[in-house]
């Protein structure tokens, strides 16, 4: 069944049809949840383009996070409407991630990871230096809505549903277009990439607006969802770090990794944070290396193994 | 720039450029980028903090009991933990050691609560004038300490034969097993290395500063730009780049408002990165 287009396009219209329906049977708090879920598959979709198809981790990739939240901030609180913001903030964050692209990408490994910690940090300082724009390190507010939370909430999930099923779609095709085989083949020799005449800088700078594209939107939603953001929220660290747990638990560089790892680990720390209370720090670090252990490859990969050694079952079977 | 400022910057920076160089070892030679390297200077301040009150213990006594405490934990940590995945790369040792970050944190919490502490020694308010500037004793006594401490990590990795082993394996680690050295023991014993002096630290920030659970992220902020500022493995390049951190904080802040500090140092560091990427020391050391 994991074979088969034709089977998985079906199955893939009929989860969104049931996410959109959802809803309707849950109550307001899950609603709550479900679409901080698709939030996350979105930031951690952004880290799978950069670090599962491209081998380059983007360790401070919430920076993106939190300038789209902020530009959104910004804009709303001059009166602009939210979608005229959204180009703006998204337009913002790839002009970042290509100025500071440009020179950080020529790092390889480690350094590329710390240079954008680096880069995030600077970047929450100036927000909670510039206080005069940005409202300082007490936060800043967006206007509220005029509606009924309830409809408010739905608002938020079909508009964050939207963006993870657009972000998702999206990275699958560049993944399989010729742009795709570029970002994959850097990320299995980047000098053997660069002297088949591949251009490895335009390809790592143009992945990394994509991803910063798509985080900025996430954070533009989630400011005007919220209607209260603060730096310190928006520019953590802990976000990226999340989203890179998200992705390795779904499977890195497998095109639903994200969002079954956003799933897994959402579900597992709301069972966590509501029975140890106290120790939900230790059990979700202990949790996380039981995974790194166990399921290195994340749950695609465990389920693409589990296919693969059936169907030599059964070919074996067959011949004999 | 008074000669006060001057001084507060060096004492400091003394702190940090020990600090720096257990994660600069443990990044540079053993390959592991380590965020729980805050957890474990925090973890020997407490150490230290429980010798002082059951004991009476002077940190400066007690900081031999949390680098042995800490050397044991690490050589657990690496060979249990670390060791299997190192092979899987960067992204799994890095949400590896923050996961552990996440337990040290949970259980310094959940055992001395996310208060401040102070460790107060008798002669903690002393001090004495060195030209028109006033210098705290235990200030320079940590300073003191700190210099002896990076001198016989140095004498260590220069004179004796594990030590010796260790350079090997960072300059190539298959020509040192060809020679016969024991690689995973050599880097087992390097990052132990590293935690003891992430304790060691502890210990000595503990009888000068207040300390928390709460400074476990800024730590690692500060230990990422020394160790780059140096370049990786590189012990006097470390210490360098403690003693230019203690330098640019002091200065900036009175230049630029101590809110920018933080932002001065990432600055920095990502300047180096992009410009220097072997550190400001130099030369290129490991593989």
């Amino acid at each position: 069944m994991f074979n088969n287009k034709k089977v998985n396009i079906f199955l893939i219209i009929v989860g969104i049809i049931i996410f959109i329906f959802l809803p309707r049977f849950v109550s307001g708090y899950w609603v709550r949840v479900i679409t901080t879920i698709f939030m996350y598959a979105v930031i951690s979709q952004g880290i799978n383009l950069m670090s599962g198809y491209m081998g380059y981790l983007p360790f401070g990739n919430a920076m993106f996070f939190g300038v789209g939240a902020y530009i959104t901030a910004i804009g709303m609180g001059k009166g602009l409407s939210f979608l005229a913001v959204l180009p703006l903030a998204a337009l913002t964050a790839i002009l970042v991630s290509i100025l500071f692209g440009l020179p950080v990408l020529r790092l390889r490994g480690h350094y590329f990871a710390i240079a954008t910690i680096g880069m995030s940090g600077a970047l929450l300082s100036v927000v909670q230096n510039a206080t005069e724009i940005t409202g300082g390190a007490m936060g800043t507010t967006l206007p509220i809505i005029d509606k009924s939370p309830e409809v408010t909430y739905n608002y938020f999930y079909l508009a964050m549903l939207a963006l993870m099923v657009i972000t998702t779609l999206t990275i699958y095709l560049i993944i399989k277009s010729k742009f795709g085989f570029g970002i994959r083949s850097i990320k299995a020799n980047e000098e053997a990439a660069n002297s088949m005449g591949i251009n490895t800088t335009y390809h790592k700078v143009i992945a990394w607006a994509i991803s910063a594209l798509f985080t900025s939107i996430a954070g533009a939603l989630y400011a005007y969802w919220m209607s209260f953001i603060g730096p310190e929220e928006v520019f953590d660290v802990m976000i990226a770090v999340n989203t890179i747990v998200i992705m390795l638990i779904g499977g890195a560089g497998s095109i639903l990794g994200p969002i079954i790892g956003a799933f897994v680990i959402s579900l597992l720390s709301e069972v966590v944070w509501s029975t140890f209370l106290e120790y939900h720090l230790a059990v979700l670090g202990i949790t996380i290396i039981i995974i790194v252990f166990f399921v290195p490859k994340g749950i695609t990969g465990a389920i693409a193994d589990f296919v693969k050694k059936r169907e030599l079952r059964l070919r074996k079977k067959v011949s004999v | 720039m008074s000669l006060q400022m001057l001084i507060n910057a060096i004492l400091l920076g003394g702190l940090y450029a020990l600090m720096g160089i257990g994660f600069s070892l443990q990044w540079g030679i053993s390959g592991i980028i380590n965020l729980s390297y805050g957890a474990m200077v925090i973890l020997g301040s407490y150490i230290s903090l429980e010798f002082f009150n059951l004991f009476h213990l002077d940190p400066f006594i007690s900081m031999i009991m949390s680098g042995a405490i800490l050397f044991v934990i690490g050589a657990a940590i690496y060979r249990t933990l670390l060791q299997p995945l190192i092979k899987g790369g960067i992204v799994f040792t890095l949400i590896l050691t923050f996961a552990l970050r996440l337990v040290i944190e949970n259980i310094i919490l959940k055992v001395w609560s996310a208060d401040y502490r102070t460790i107060r020694v008798t002669y903690a308010g002393s001090n004495f004038q060195f030209g028109d500037a006033y210098i705290p004793l235990i200030k320079f006594l940590a300073f003191i300490v700190a210099g002896i401490l990076i001198y016989l990590t140095y004498l260590f990795m220069m004179k004796t034969k594990t030590g010796k082993g260790i350079q090997a394996v960072a300059l190539d680690k298959e020509g040192a097993q060809a020679v016969g050295i024991d690689v995973e023991k050599m880097y087992l014993i390097n990052f132990a290395l590293g935690t003891a002096l992430a304790g060691l630290t502890g210990s000595l920030w503990a009888s000068i500063y207040s300390f928390s659970p709460h400074l476990l992220g800024s730590i690692v902020g500060k230990v990422f730009i020394i160790a780059i500022l140096g370049g990786l493995g590189n012990i006097w390049g470390a210490a360098a780049g403690g003693l230019l951190l203690g330098i640019a904080e002091t200065t900036g802040a009175v230049f630029f408002g101590s809110e920018w500090q933080e932002a001065l140092g990432m600055v920095i560091m990502v300047s180096v990165l992009v410009w220097r990427p072997y550190g400001l020391m130099g030369k290129k050391f490991f593989g």
